[in-house]
């Protein structure tokens, strides 16, 4: 299959942190140009914009943005390549792509709060993370 | 053989010069300086390339648009970090129709290189 090739970028493992870097940005925009065949093969021009999508992927890369060892970062890369492309080759269905990219982007944890209404901010704090 | 020389040679198809004072380019009804299909000057102008891109900008989520002015830094004035620069250029990708290649994405660092690089790009619509 023709678009399973972007995955020969990630073999040869990076030198440094700035290849590395560079890796995670050319990552980056492949994927920022994939985002309009992505949204024609899952019909989601009424769900959701380009730019949303692509402040989830940007938000995605962010949560390793900590990420110092050139290694780990090429594993990161290798995962990502295959999540891209599994997508765009149309192994996923609309309803993997909705509720992990597009929808509420807290995890599960979806409700809306109609119970917690008079809980403090401590309170809120405290339900989501230790530290705080 | 030889008889279908001959006719050919009596046969002749009399040559018509053209007349020179005849304009051949432009349509007949019209003066010959309007081309109706021609896209020559069809280049965007450099205001509406600044409003485009100050949009666009402005729209971005981590941005706050009173701060958006034609001559940002999208690093230093407004407080993004390079992944946000990448995805602002790509944003302009977008608008604009293009696709920058690598090198030239990397320089582009602020709102007037990419209106300039823009303005300057031949495909920009």
């Amino acid at each position: 299959m023709s678009f399973t090739l972007r995955s020969v970028k990630v073999p040869p493992n990076s030198v440094s942190l700035d290849e590395a870097r560079h890796r995670v940005f050319d990552f980056f925009r492949a994927a920022c140009r994939s985002i309009p065949t992505v949204m024609d093969i899952y019909n989601l021009h009424d769900v959701v914009a380009p730019s949303h999508l692509r402040s989830v992927v940007a938000a995605e890369i962010r949560k390793h943005a900590s990420v110092t060892n050139p290694k780990v970062i090429d594993m990161l890369l290798f995962k990502a390549m295959e999540e891209l492309n599994n997508i765009t080759e149309h192994a996923k269905q609309r309803h993997h792509i909705i509720g992990q990219y597009v929808v509420g982007r807290e995890g599960l944890m979806q409700d809306t709060g109609a119970k917690d209404q008079g809980a403090s901010n401590f309170l809120k704090d405290f339900y989501k993370t230790n530290y705080f | 053989m030889a008889l279908r020389a001959a006719l050919l040679r009596h046969v002749r198809v009399p040559l018509q010069t053209l007349n020179p004072a005849v304009t051949l380019t432009g349509p007949k009804w019209g003066p010959p300086h309007l081309r109706w299909m021609s896209s020559h000057d069809d280049h965007l102008t450099k205001n509406e390339v600044t409003d485009r891109v100050l949009s666009v900008v402005k729209c971005f989520p981590k941005v706050d648009p009173s701060t958006v002015t034609p001559d940002v830094h999208f690093q230093k004035d407004l407080g993004l970090d390079s992944l946000d620069n990448v995805e602002i250029v790509m944003a302009l990708e977008e608008e604009f129709k293009l696709e920058i290649p690598d090198k030239e994405a990397d320089k582009i660092d602020s709102t007037n290189l990419a209106i300039e690089y823009i303005y300057n790009h031949p495909m920009a619509s």
